[in-house]
């Protein structure tokens, strides 16, 4: 379908800083300040202690390709012409996974376990999408 | 301590159409396969005071969804909910309707659902969350591709296991006219099956199936006043987790459903090994691979072996998904593995039957895969005859 246009990520409370540092080009989550974990999806608490409080600390940005897949059908008409392309979860060191992109290399040198670092990209004035590239382990 | 205690029974089990059938609302599908139902069990209409519905899929929010089915079969429930436990809905359901019951709310509980992948007059609504869609991860599709992955690294199960599961689903649904494949596969055809979310093949997926579902559950006292055999509900489980991504962090369980298998094995009083026939929730090949470990059939790094051996086979240890799954009978959410367990409880099967099917096992899973953390929910039904 021609002119759909990719759909963006319109951020709540709970999620607006996590974009706002991507677009800043730091990779920042919630740390409880109660016991210390490290949580994403943002949230409004821990969902280890409860906790309300936390502080946006700057992570390594260093993480490990938990699964990958290659989308060949796309499933919705914005990423038809991406086809095929990649979707992964990385595992960073700080303990959390996301969803993401691998940039940077090609499908098919993808595995388990690659060593990955963070990449900002930049999509317009307001958002950059948080991605990983290969990395020397 | 187990979730029902054998109080109540399936006593009536029904479909509408299903296939590829635009034009049908999702309502007049959920009408079709109710009246079915209630045929089947040959119960008075006016005797259903309880209706659970399980909320359609791609029409978006819906008010009131149970209390108009109810509306358009002439009931007036005192008890009712429509419940979003996605394809657990049906198994979960079934368990809502025996504590209702049980609780004296209600005496007999019409369960049902429908869907229509085309509806009309509706705008389609994209799913998914923030951290998701943006990427291109879009749909309950790529998740499942994940967990295919992982279970690949870290089962060491192959394609080839995968296949033969798709072959074996399509062969039983050569036994079932209803069945919405049922052209003969071969696992050469499953190999040559295009990628859809790689490692996800065509042949690893159900169809888009429009059609509906439903089921009656009574008490086992007012089951012996109708047309046919009850189908004992010994027990039920459910468990609900966040998959892939957890929020609590890495040490989350490293497999789901477990709670759900253990509190329906352990209400039921039996063990994996008596079960006789199983119908796994199978929108998705990964599927039964996780719940033939999650349930306790395999060690993880037997599931592969155990699927070779032609264990899931008619003439298997533990002969399952006998209507050919949601792969290949079609995707009733879960309300199609019910019709076919109670089948063969009572011997209905046909050229399907399993000799002595006295215990079944049903699954369902469901929930938002799509979301940010991807949420999955899990339910089990022991049927007995």
């Amino acid at each position: 379908m021609f002119g759909v246009e990719k759909p963006l990520p319109r951020p709540s409370e709970d999620s607006a800083p996590f974009w706002e540092n991507a677009l800043r080009g730091e990779l920042r989550m919630q740390r409880c300040s109660d016991c210390g974990h490290v949580r994403f999806p943002p949230a409004l608490l821990c969902a280890r202690c409860l906790s309300e409080r936390s502080e946006w600390v700057r992570l390594s940005g260093r993480g490990m390709v938990y699964s990958w897949i290659v989308v060949h059908q796309s499933q919705h008409p914005a990423f038809n012409a991406d086809v095929p392309y990649n979707v992964a979860i990385v595992e960073l060191e700080e303990g959390p996974r996301l969803h993401t992109n691998i940039v940077g290399c090609t499908n098919d040198q993808i595995h388990i376990g690659m060593p990955v670092e963070v990449v900002f990209e930049k999509v317009n004035d307001d958002t950059a999408l948080v991605k990983f590239r290969p990395r020397r382990a | 301590m187990g979730s029902v205690s054998g109080t109540c029974a399936i006593v009536g089990v029904g479909t509408s159409r299903f296939g590829k059938l635009q034009g049908v609302s999702a309502m007049g599908f959920t009408i079709e396969a109710s009246k079915r139902a209630i045929e089947d069990a040959g119960i008075e209409r006016d005797a259903l005071d309880g209706v659970l519905v399980m909320m359609p899929a791609v029409m978006g929010e819906q008010h009131g969804w149970a209390a108009r089915v109810a509306a358009y079969l002439g009931i007036e429930p005192t008890f009712s909910a429509t419940m979003d436990m996605g394809g657990a809905t049906a198994c979960g359901s079934v368990q809502t309707a025996v504590a209702a019951i049980e609780a004296g709310y209600c005496n007999a509980v019409l369960c049902c659902f429908a869907t229509q992948n085309w509806p009309q007059g509706v705008a389609m609504q994209l799913f998914g969350s923030e951290f998701q869609v943006p990427y291109g991860d879009v749909g309950a599709i790529t998740l499942m591709g994940h967990i295919k992955r992982r279970q690949q690294h870290e089962y060491g199960v192959r394609d080839e296991h995968y296949g033969r599961i798709a072959v074996t689903w399509r062969e039983h649904a050569q036994r079932n006219p209803d069945a919405q494949m049922r052209k003969a596969m071969t696992l050469d055809d499953y190999f040559r099956s295009r990628w859809v979310a790689e490692p996800l093949r065509l042949f690893d997926c159900c169809p888009n199936t429009d059609g509906g579902g439903a089921c009656i559950v009574t008490s086992l006292e007012r089951s012996r006043d109708l047309a046919k055999r009850p189908a004992r509900i010994l027990g039920a489980g459910q468990s609900h987790s966040s998959e892939m991504i957890h929020p609590t962090g890495r040490d989350a369980p490293a497999i789901g459903g477990r709670v759900a298998a253990d509190k329906a094995f352990g209400g039921a009083g039996v063990r994996p090994g008596d079960i006789d026939v199983a119908q796994f929730y199978d929108a998705f090949t990964p599927r039964v691979i996780h719940d033939l470990i999650a349930y306790g059939f395999c060690a993880p790094a037997d599931v592969g072996d155990f699927i070779a051996a032609g264990n899931l086979d008619f003439g298997g240890a533990l002969p399952s998904n006998t209507a050919g799954g949601l792969i290949s009978e079609g995707h009733l959410s879960g309300f199609g593995h019910i019709r076919e367990a109670v089948r063969q409880l009572r011997g209905e099967a046909a050229e399907r039957q399993i000799p002595k099917a006295e215990l079944c096992l049903v699954t369902g899973y469901g929930g938002a895969p799509h979301e940010a953390p991807p949420t999955v929910s899990y339910s089990a039904l022991i049927l007995a005859r």
